[in-house]
């Protein structure tokens, strides 16, 4: 059986990120965790399947919509954007890094920065 | 002439066999491809059956303007038909590419640089029945005495 | 993510079931799909690419030209597009006869979207069926437009061919007989006792799933999400467009969605020539600079073109946002996972009416 079916995908996959409506998605979310763009790129071509890719957009802008409403601290940290819309992290990581932020939060940090301490965190655990 | 190649002439010019592969392409061609196995044209009348398996082919159709993965596939699957075969490009794109030949484009085409093409039809999309009836005239050319012809 | 699995059962890119090529991998514990993810890349050509920079007479054959099977709703939606940055309006005639038109593109393409799913669940007789009366929907489209697949129908203003008077009695007599053999074939799909057994159950989408892949078109509507881009289109609004919602969300519930919609497709074009206002098809205008979003309805969902333009008419920045990107994403990462059978991985994948090419452009 021939192995030229398992190629290298990540050009193709760069190119569909490239595209109009993706390179906005991706910005966001690149700002939205602190990261550059192509370091963020890079994350979501080793995280995400093509199918993801090609569809970012439009699970990021349905998320925008309707995902994560309840609570401002789950928006802040785009729990079900991170775990649903895309699944790019274990929602059991997920869960952690929202209980170390809930904690900060009742021991007296403001809660903007608690948020954006948890957004560090979870740039963490997204770079391989 | 051999009694044998009569009798492989005869058995080859009613059973032809065709695999289409899509090589980027808009989906017209494919799908007037597929139209042609509609009881109005009727391809099985002339001995022409639709497998899509290369293995067990005669003819293979190409369609579509070719585009990067495809260029070390193409030729593997063209390696896989038994001989005697045939290319048919169906549609402008793997002739020239059509639209999709222009700057900032990822197709690489022609296809005629991958694999051998025996015949073109050409259109954006060419009608089921010239569809059709370049798989009819290309056949007993390429078919017909093979065995002999090669030797 | 990482679990214990199986096997990973790759499928294609070239299969046989399916009219163009990508590549679904399955894993599988036993004969149930864990996960399934896709590879694709084969039909990238960069369409988006090849049209910035280039004068929207170009752009309008390369729109029509991103998928084959749905032209005219490509080709319409672009060109309205146009015509709302540079102010453009449409004379009525023409307006209704571009619904006539792409009423006509939908028939065909459910026809042809039951049919891969029935030649997909080898049941070739009832496919075959549905392949020859679609040529009977190709026929009335070519008698209008002279042309069977990419027809560049509409144009800026209006659009390029009347309907005569002979036509229209063509036309009417060729609903009709669509009517009675869909009405036919569609009675068949339904009450086929191995049919069910094949569709019913299998490749459930729940509406919540529906919506974090944002799922459109048939899909969406066959999960009981009741959203249709035509509700907002002018002449589909005289028309009283109301859209078709199933709950089930299996692939019977699509198959059946489809069939219903074609019904509804041949009484919208029968109101259409029953109101057709007379007068000119074409009006004037020059195409201008402006920035839009333009939506319309194809027949597998929200199609929708981001356009930016310069005073020269030419297209600076385009984006294409067509059906089958979320119709595959909700298909394979939200169909697939569940499905008890291997056999019925292609079926699923099929009912989804997935189109590869315009997935990628
Ligand atoms: S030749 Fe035309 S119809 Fe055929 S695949 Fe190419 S663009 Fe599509």
């Amino acid at each position: 059986m021939a192995i030229y079916q398992e190629k290298d995908l990540r050009e193709l996959k760069y190119h569909i990120l490239t595209s109009a409506r993706h390179d906005r998605a991706v910005r966001d979310l690149a700002g939205m965790l602190g990261m550059g763009v192509q370091p963020f790129r890079r994350i979501l071509i080793e995280r995400l399947d093509m199918q993801y890719l090609e569809n970012l957009a439009g699970r990021y802008e349905q998320w925008e919509a309707r995902g994560d409403r309840e609570d401002p601290l789950d928006r802040a940290l785009g729990r079900e954007l991170f775990t649903s819309y895309l699944p790019m992290v274990e929602p059991s990581g997920m869960e952690q890094i929202r209980a170390e932020a809930r904690a900060s939060v009742e021991a007296g940090t403001p809660p903007s920065e608690a948020a954006a301490r948890a957004r560090g965190r979870l740039a963490e655990v997204l770079r391989p | 002439m051999s009694l044998l190649q009569d009798a492989k002439n005869w058995v080859r010019s009613r059973s032809i066999h065709v695999a289409y592969v899509d090589v980027g392409s808009c989906n017209g061609c494919d799908i007037e491809i597929l139209a042609c196995l509609a009881p109005r044209y009727d391809i099985e009348q002339y001995g022409i059956y639709v497998h899509n398996n290369p293995r067990e082919a005669d003819i293979l159709l190409v369609v579509g303007a070719m585009t990067p993965p495809w260029v070390e596939r193409l030729p593997a699957l063209w390696a896989k038909i038994p001989a005697p075969k045939a290319a048919i490009a169906i549609g402008n794109c793997p002739v020239s590419g059509c639209v999709y030949n222009r700057r900032e484009t990822y197709i690489l085409g022609p296809v005629a640089k991958y694999i051998p093409i025996a015949a073109e039809v050409p259109g954006c999309p060419p009608r089921p029945t010239e569809i059709l009836s370049a798989v009819l005239a290309v056949a007993p050319t390429v078919f017909r005495d093979y065995e002999v012809n090669r030797s | 993510m990482k679990r214990v699995v199986d096997v990973s059962i790759p499928l294609g890119p070239v299969h046989p079931c399916w009219k163009e090529p990508a590549r679904v991998k399955c894993e599988t514990r036993g004969e149930k799909v864990l996960s399934a993810e896709v590879e694709l890349g084969y039909m990238k050509k960069g369409i988006e690419r090849i049209m910035r920079g280039r004068p929207w007479q170009e752009v309008m054959f390369l729109a029509e030209r991103v998928c084959g099977i749905c032209s005219v709703i490509h080709n319409m939606v672009f060109i309205e597009g146009m015509e709302a940055v540079s102010g453009i309006t449409v004379p009525d005639r023409a307006a209704y006869l571009r619904v006539v038109m792409n009423e006509l593109d939908r028939i065909q393409s459910h026809l042809l979207a039951n049919f891969s799913y029935c030649y997909t669940i080898e049941h070739e007789t009832l496919a075959m069926y549905l392949l020859n009366t679609r040529e009977r929907a190709m026929d009335c489209m070519e008698r209008i437009a002279g042309v069977r697949v990419n027809k560049a129908y509409m144009i800026p203003g209006g659009v390029r061919f009347d309907l005569r008077d002979t036509d229209r009695a063509l036309l009417l007599a060729d609903l009709a007989h669509l009517e009675d053999s869909v009405h036919r074939y569609g009675r068949m799909f339904d009450t086929g006792p191995l049919i069910a057994t094949r569709s019913k159950g299998v490749g459930i989408l729940m509406q919540e799933q529906a919506r974090i892949a944002r799922a459109v078109g048939p899909t969406a509507r066959a999960s009981g999400i009741a959203e249709d881009v035509r509700l907002t289109h002018p002449t589909y609004r005289k028309l009283a467009f109301t859209p078709i919602v199933r709950t089930e969300g299996d692939n019977h519930a699509r198959i059946m969605l489809r069939f219903d919609e074609i019904f509804q497709s041949l009484g919208l074009i029968r109101q259409c020539l029953h109101d057709l206002p007379a007068g000119p098809i074409r009006g004037g205008g020059t195409c201008g600079a402006g920035e839009t979003v333009s939506r319309g309805e194809a027949p597998r969902g929200e199609l929708s073109y981001f356009i930016r333009s310069d005073e020269y008419g030419r297209i600076l920045d385009i984006a294409i946002r067509t059906p089958s990107i979320p119709n595959i994403d909700a298909c394979t990462h939200h169909m697939l996972p569940g499905v008890t059978s291997l056999a019925d991985v292609t079926s699923v994948f099929v009912s989804a009416d997935p189109c590869i090419a315009c997935n990628e452009r």
